[in-house]
């Protein structure tokens, strides 16, 4: 039984700076002092591929040199996101299964020797995978949490798969993590207002409303829309504007939540923009978070504003209030 | 132009002793193989330029872009621009051309995902 001594943590996945990172505005050792010093660690995610040249392969040089910033920055190096590129020929077979296993094992070793103590990995790794690659984990002990994305929830087949598979496994190795986008009350107005600025019309943007609230699988209610779009003498720049809501945000039950909170290793907390009173546009966090703080919850939480796929609004002040907003709702 | 948009790289266009060579970005906020990026099409001042005797070079390796489809091991880093080189193209140093590039992006992970990324703009030709 987990202690509720400590209660949820929480920290930041430097994904939200994606902007800053592609413009160039910081490195690698000064986006990690920038998030020390406005106070926004000590707990970190990073994507492997995002902020490592050397990956999927990190040389024990680079990763001596990695560890040395993270200590000096006072950061908590907990999740680095991998990925399960299965389909490096558009079009063609997706590769063989001993060379996917292989992918992972490699970004594995990578992730544990910079010193990170999960991996956040993707369902894009078929679930019959697990048994060969979750030993090599336990090996090298460091966890995996799959990460719960939009469209999946806890309901979707595919987690439901994954879960039969962890109690067959039933390794402390394998977990969770929710992201929090499958369980989405609304789209957001911002990428809404993104999608104006790009020119796309309200009769789109309506249309996008009431098929992104139907049944069925997302990609299907892309091509929905994309099909309705095209009849309607809508550009394809908009339609794409547009669509992004299907791959990122879906609508089902906030509470649906709670069971998967005793499998839970991390929380990658997705959002798009907290106000200043700190209420996020699109995800209720206020029924979401207290699933997992009562649920004895006491990983961490990163803050992970996505709003960046469609806004250059400050990423540094949406994360404080995002953290702001979950001490809120935890109280601490 | 989100930073996610951007095709087009900030070292712009040069004319060099191989041809005319252009910076080039990912558009995507990871690295990716070069094997999931195409260049769906280039035009300079409005006409088609003729992609077939194209290379890439990056980080210190050339390759013809015809063979970009195989490159599942070579990775593109996010933060890096990547040059299409152009041997048949010239262009006067110091002349402002009109660039239209479009690259498709089709990430590993998600089946069926092909993004278009379309982006124009004027770029004076350095040495």
């Amino acid at each position: 039984m987990a202690t509720n001594a400590t209660g949820p943590q929480t920290g930041v996945t430097l994904y939200s700076f994606t902007n800053e990172w592609l413009t160039r505005q910081f490195e690698v050792d000064t986006l990690l002092a920038e998030v020390a010093k406005r106070g926004l660690g000590p707990n970190i995610e990073i994507i492997g591929f995002q902020q490592f040249k050397e990956f999927p392969d990190v040389s024990d040089e680079y990763a001596e040199k990695f560890k040395e910033l993270i200590a000096a920055n006072g950061l908590n190096p907990v999740s680095c996101a991998i990925n399960s590129d299965r389909f490096l020929k558009p079009g063609q077979q997706p590769i063989e299964d001993a060379a996917l296993v292989e992918y992972h094992k490699r970004q594995l070793r990578s992730a544990k020797k910079m010193g990170f103590s999960l991996v956040r990995y993707q369902f894009a790794l078929p679930v019959h995978l697990l048994p060969e690659i979750a030993p090599y984990a336990e090996e090298l002990d460091i966890r995996m949490g799959v990460e719960v994305h939009a469209p999946m929830w806890a309901g979707h087949p595919a987690v439901q798969a994954y879960g039969e598979m962890y109690d067959k496994l039933d390794t402390p190795y394998l977990g969770w993590i929710p992201d929090f986008g499958g369980t989405a009350s609304r789209i957001p107005e911002s990428m809404l207002d993104a999608a104006r600025a790009k020119g796309a019309s309200e009769d789109l943007l309506d249309k996008l409303k009431e098929v992104w609230l139907e049944g069925g699988m997302s990609h299907e209610k892309a091509g929905r829309l994309r099909e309705w779009g095209m009849a309607h003498g809508h550009a394809p720049l908009h339609i794409q504007a547009a669509c992004l809501a299907f791959f990122i945000l879906s609508n089902h039950d906030p509470k649906s939540w709670a069971a998967l909170v005793d499998r839970t290793i991390h929380i990658h907390g997705k959002f798009y923009g907290v106000s200043e009173d700190l209420v996020e546009e699109a995800i209720d966090y206020d029924t979401i978070l207290p699933l997992f703080k009562d649920g004895g919850f006491t990983g961490t939480m990163v803050s992970e504003w996505e709003g960046h796929a469609y806004d250059t609004r400050d990423a540094f002040e949406q994360v404080r209030r995002h953290q702001a907003m979950a001490r809120r709702i935890w109280g601490n | 132009m989100l930073p996610v948009e951007r095709v087009i790289g900030e070292e712009g266009l040069a004319q060099s002793a191989d041809g005319l060579k252009l910076a080039i970005r990912l558009p995507w906020y990871r690295s990716l193989p070069f094997s999931v990026v195409e260049v769906a099409s280039l035009a300079i001042d409005g006409a088609a330029v003729d992609l077939s005797d194209a290379l890439i070079e990056y980080d210190g390796q050339t390759w013809p872009l015809a063979e970009n489809g195989e490159k599942v091991d070579t990775f593109w880093f996010v933060r890096d621009s990547a040059f299409l080189v152009l041997p048949s193209q010239s262009a006067a140093t110091g002349s402002d051309l009109e660039v239209s590039l479009n690259l498709f992006v089709s990430p590993p992970y998600i089946p069926g995902m092909k993004r278009t990324n379309p982006q124009t703009s004027t770029l004076t030709v350095a040495a």
